[in-house]
């Protein structure tokens, strides 16, 4: 710093804090206790974002104080805030992950490059971001500390008010208003606030050293309450000593502790700190949808994925075969395969196809109509021809609810090739295609028994067609369509008169199902 | 296939979008036809039952008494369908079988009621357990369990229709469903004849 001052832009800053600042003895008292600049503003009530982002320290601070009254001071400069720990001074030791190297940050600048830096390299197309900001739980106990101190020392003065301990910003605010400007600037997007954007940034910062200290004395400070209630909780949550308090359980005790017991336990003013905060950056985008249809053309093909033992049940599964091609595309970390119903290994998916959702999470793009063809080209022009897609389309969250929704009332058809153990006749024709709105009732079938409840379920059977299967008299193809959830080749066999009527009863002979196909699943919002 | 087909009469009234939609129907119903309809030339004469496919088919022969074959099929789930063979002593009885009753042992084995996944509530069986009496000819025989295991279900059906039993023992007729205690099945699978054996023990067709 120049001995004429402070740069031009931090003095309009100066300027639009001055009205709050408290007075200059007392602002020499807090620079001395160890806290920095932005701390001393948020306490004051500002909330003007200028004053934060200006590049001020603690100099131009000190500066300002001695052209007020002319007193001469000399400081050992702030390594580490005592109540931020540094965080609000954007210092700290990054890293990106668990396990990888750290990295030194010493300014709002290094910290933007640093954050932009990884979600060039992971590749994100973002057109927004939220900030989500997590401070270890030993800032809050500084916080407090301080301001018993402020108040112990000043509270008979005539400039203080109650204003001063209450109405301020809190660290994790001010740091997300300190960077959402750098960010939005050099990511050239917006940020939103609540986590509203599907794009978050987590910034987690811990600081060891102090946290074991908070640890410590906050089981000392439980224990202690426990024992002054007495005996009433015995054993119900001893933890052992070296077990870790989660965030929530130091913030609940500190929130019990009086301010008397606060000032018996902990340091008052606190301590400055001389190491610097650690901090996790994380990328994630919140999960997108891939909605569409599928058309199932093997009989030897899962709808999800079967593995017994080891073995895998069959030559493939629909859930792999479209969901491994979109996370491909989309370059995301995993994926959830959701439809509407599911039909057995043996049983083909023709006709308009079943509609389903791909989740897929954290996925690095938000693909657009070119990349979307090209998941369904990938499928449908892939070597063996075991699965087709059709309708795909990025849809919204609540594709869910609709899929949900629509599941148990719509009507399925489907076409199932069937022999029974006498000519058919045209009487049986019309016998079957006379019957509508059948209700059938349907035990569990015994193929199912084992896993699921023994129950009688009540069905329908919407209509039925018959279509001859030319060159044969005991062989027909029967179009049914019925309400979901039928099981339809226990509906053809009878499953030993457990389901009835069944076609095998209606027709008074033996009926049994060779082949089945799903022609049509009816829901609009898939089309 | 006439891909683009002539509006036939009866459609000549019919505003023409709507006439296009029929025919779109259409052919797609022709075009699923197509994938559906199988080639006659590959149609067993007879296929296998749902019966032979799903299940393997076990035999006892003189379970406990001469003459009270019983068949136990199983699932490949695990699951034991019980019912009484095709040589069982009672079904050769003039008349067949009049009575069937489930109320033997200590309870009525109708009343019982399984409910839920884990299916909890199922009475355990030891393999001689009684599930039920037939009564043929004025000869009352008894069906047991074979198996050790859990009683899921009775077919109640032949307390109305005991007659089942005399038109398909095998399939409609079944007596019971039982689920094997763990380990069972091991233990008494090699004591079970198969399908080839009975039929040929007892020189049946």
């Amino acid at each position: 710093m120049t001995s004429s001052g402070p740069a031009p832009e931090s003095g309009t800053a100066l300027i639009k804090a001055k009205p709050f600042l408290p007075p200059c003895h007392v602002i020499h008292d807090l620079l001395s206790t160890g806290v920095c600049i932005r701390c001393i503003f948020r306490l004051s009530g500002i909330h003007d974002r200028d004053c934060y982002t200006s590049p001020l320290d603690e100099s131009d601070l000190i500066l300002f104080l001695e052209e007020q009254n002319e007193i001469k001071s000399n400081f050992t400069t702030i390594t580490y805030c005592c109540i931020c720990l540094g965080v609000l001074c954007s210092v700290c030791c990054v890293q990106e992950k668990t396990g990888a190297a750290f990295k030194e940050i010493s300014s709002v600048n290094d910290f933007v490059l640093f954050i932009s830096d990884m979600i060039k390299r992971e590749g994100y197309q973002i057109d927004g971001f939220s900030l989500e900001v997590s401070v270890p739980p030993v800032i809050a106990a500084n916080e407090r500390a301080l301001r018993l101190h402020i108040k112990q020392k000043y509270e008979k003065e005539q400039w203080f008010n109650d204003k001063f301990l209450h109405d301020h910003m809190s660290v994790k605010d001010s740091l997300k208003l300190l960077l959402n400007a750098s960010l939005e600037k050099y990511l050239a997007v917006q940020s939103v606030e609540s986590l509203s954007s599907p794009f978050h940034i987590r910034l987690t910062y811990s600081h060891f050293e102090t946290s074991q200290k908070l640890q410590s004395l906050v089981v000392n400070c439980r224990d202690s309450k426990k024992r002054e209630r007495g005996s009433g909780e015995n054993g119900s949550s001893k933890k052992a000593s070296n077990e870790s308090e989660s965030d929530a359980s130091i913030y609940r005790v500190l929130d019990l502790i009086g301010d008397h017991d606060f000032c018996t336990r902990f340091l008052v003013p606190p301590r400055k700190a001389d190491k610097p905060c650690q901090l996790v950056v994380a990328c994630h985008r919140t999960p997108i949808y891939i909605a569409g249809r599928y058309l199932k053309y093997s009989r030897n093909v899962s709808q999800s994925r079967w593995i017994i033992d080891d073995e895998r049940m069959g030559e493939a599964s629909v859930e792999e075969l479209i969901g491994e091609n979109v996370l491909q595309i989309c370059r995301g970390d995993g994926y959830k395969f959701h439809s509407a119903g599911r039909e057995d290994i043996d049983v083909r998916m023709l006709g308009s196809g079943r509609p389903f959702l791909v989740e897929v999470l954290n996925s690095r793009i938000l693909p657009s109509y070119t990349e979307i063809e090209r998941i369904a080209d990938n499928i449908n022009n892939s070597d063996k021809k075991l699965v087709g897609v059709g309708n795909l389309k990025l849809v919204g969250a609540e594709a869910w609810n609709m899929m949900r929704e629509g599941e148990a009332e719509k009507q399925k058809e489907y076409a199932a090739l069937v022999w029974i153990s006498r000519p058919l006749t045209d009487d049986d024709v019309c016998n079957l295609t006379s019957l509508k709105d059948l209700d059938v009732a349907q035990k569990t079938p015994i193929r199912v028994l084992h896993r699921r409840s023994p129950l009688e379920r009540s069905k329908i059977i919407h209509w039925m067609k018959i279509e001859n299967v030319e060159g044969t008299t005991q062989y027909f193809l029967l179009h049914l369509c019925t309400q979901a959830g039928t099981y339809i080749k226990e509906f053809v066999h009878g499953d030993l008169g457990r389901t009835h009527p069944s076609i095998g009863s209606i027709l008074g002979c033996r009926a049994e199902i060779l082949q089945l196909d799903v022609t049509d699943v009816k829901m609009d919002y898939f089309d | 296939m006439a891909e683009n087909a002539e509006p036939s009469e009866e459609t000549l009234n019919i505003p023409l979008q709507e006439n296009n939609k029929q025919t779109i129907e259409e052919e797609k119903r022709r075009d699923l036809s197509y994938v559906l309809l199988p080639n006659p030339k590959d149609l067993p004469q007879t296929p296998p039952a749902a019966v032979e496919t799903n299940f393997s088919r076990y035999f006892v022969a003189d379970f406990m008494k001469p003459g009270h074959d019983q068949y136990v099929y199983r699932h490949a789930n695990g699951l034991c369908v019980i019912g009484l063979a095709r040589a069982h002593v009672a079904l050769t009885e003039a008349g067949g079988v009049t009575v069937v009753d489930f109320n033997v042992g200590k309870s009525d084995r109708s009343e019982l009621k399984v409910t839920g996944k884990r299916k909890r509530n199922a009475l355990q069986f030891e393999s001689n357990s009684a599930l039920c009496k037939v009564s043929a000819n004025g000869n009352c025989y008894i069906v047991r369990c074979c198996v050790k295991g859990s009683l899921l279900e009775v077919n109640d059906r032949l307390i109305k229709q005991p007659d089942l039993l005399n038109s398909s023992a095998d399939r409609e007729g079944y007596v019971a469903i039982i689920m094997p205690k763990q380990g069972e099945w091991l233990k008494i699978k090699d004591s079970l004849l198969s399908y080839e054996e009975y039929v040929k023990l007892r020189g049946l067709s």
